[in-house]
């Protein structure tokens, strides 16, 4: 009779159907009257699939690149990818730099409107804007006549 | 004549020559037989990275990464260890160094899990050991759910597990070729098992919560 040390020693055995008939049917016999070894058998096929596993689980996609030749000109695309990742904290500056300048570049569109200056606003009612004003500051203006006398002449 | 009854027989097989002997071969002026290496070699390396990463296209490019960088280093290759022990500590290397720049986060574990995982987990805390055995093979999630167990360890912890497990390597063994002492291995080995342990009951708890 199998005891629980040789069980455990069995496990990848028994995942990777190298176990004999005999062995087999010794551990699975155990197993059901051990609770903790089945505890134990349960918790290791949680990562045999991995660590103990000889079935290539990718099978059909590897059937695809089959064809696929090994060559050293060949550059990994885990350079690429890696590449990538380094270029992740200078885009993300990009980015960032980006938003400011849209950001300062509002704030100033902004302001040009708001603020008192230039703008069409200010041009409209000035104290000083009237009807004369124009002929007044504009030296290319025709002269008007002043005065009666100067209508006479 | 033997040269082409070895071709017949083995189909990608070019010759029987040993490693050693190709690797001395590229290095006196003929790189071509390297392609034999390739073909001797690929496969067991891809299965090596496979224990590390769920994703193909890493596999491939560590793979390939790992010949090129086989390729470059040949010179410094000493015939007093065989070779496959040569480049699968160049795979290794090259794992852990992925492994270390890409380590997931452990809170990823449950959070996307669907109805396949949730059917897995079912079946590993109800079934019968062989039903397990059997319905492994069937189910990708299985193997992506191995995978994001392991994601929980440390990448030290992951390479002993890996070597320990997987490729059936001594701790003295994977003291050589990690550079480590023997009692860091041990200390990593002891680690990893009580962590996973711990998360793989979690995620048997979480199986049985999904049922009611």
């Amino acid at each position: 009779m199998m005891n629980c040390f040789e069980a455990r020693q069995e496990f990848p055995a028994l995942w990777r159907k190298t176990a004999s008939v005999e062995r087999r049917a010794e551990l699975t016999a155990h197993l059901a009257t051990c609770a903790k070894c089945d505890h134990a058998f349960r918790i290791f096929a949680l990562t045999a699939p991995v660590l103990h596993s000889t079935n290539d689980y990718s099978a059909d996609r590897a059937v695809a690149n089959s064809g696929r030749e090994f060559s050293t000109a060949d550059r990994p695309r885990r350079f690429a990818s890696a590449a990538r990742a380094e270029r992740t904290v200078p885009r993300w500056l990009a980015m960032s730099a980006a938003a400011v300048i849209f950001v300062l570049a509002s704030s100033a569109a902004y302001i040009s409107i708001s603020a008192p200056g230039d703008s069409l606003t200010d041009a409209l009612f000035a104290p000083d804007a009237g009807v004369n004003s124009e002929s007044a500051a504009d030296v290319f203006a025709p002269e008007l006549p002043a005065t009666e006398n100067d209508l006479a002449s | 004549m033997l040269g082409l009854a070895a071709r017949s027989r083995a189909g990608w097989r070019l010759t029987d020559k040993p490693d050693e002997e190709l690797v001395a071969e590229i290095l006196g002026g003929r790189p071509d037989s390297f392609t034999e290496i390739v073909a001797r070699h690929r496969s067991r390396i891809e299965r090596l990275c496979r224990r590390f990463f769920s994703d193909d296209e890493i596999v491939r490019d560590i793979g390939q990464e790992s010949f090129i960088r086989a390729y470059s280093a040949l010179a410094s290759y000493r015939a007093e260890m065989p070779f496959g022990g040569w480049l699968r500590a160049i795979v290794v290397n090259l794992c852990y160094d992925e492994l270390r720049r890409r380590r997931r986060r452990p809170e990823e574990l449950v959070a996307d899990f669907g109805a396949p995982e949730v059917q897995w987990m079912q079946l590993v805390n109800h079934a019968s050991p062989e039903e397990i055995v059997g319905e492994a093979e069937q189910r990708r999630e299985s193997y992506d759910l191995a995978h994001r167990l392991l994601d929980f360890l440390k990448p030290e912890d992951r390479m002993v597990m890996v070597l320990k497990e997987s490729e059936d390597m001594s701790v003295s063994e994977i003291a050589a070729t990690l550079g480590w002492t023997e009692a860091k291995v041990k200390i990593r080995a002891f680690r990893a098992r009580q962590l996973l342990r711990k998360h793989a009951e979690r995620l048997m708890a979480v199986g049985r919560s999904r049922e009611q």
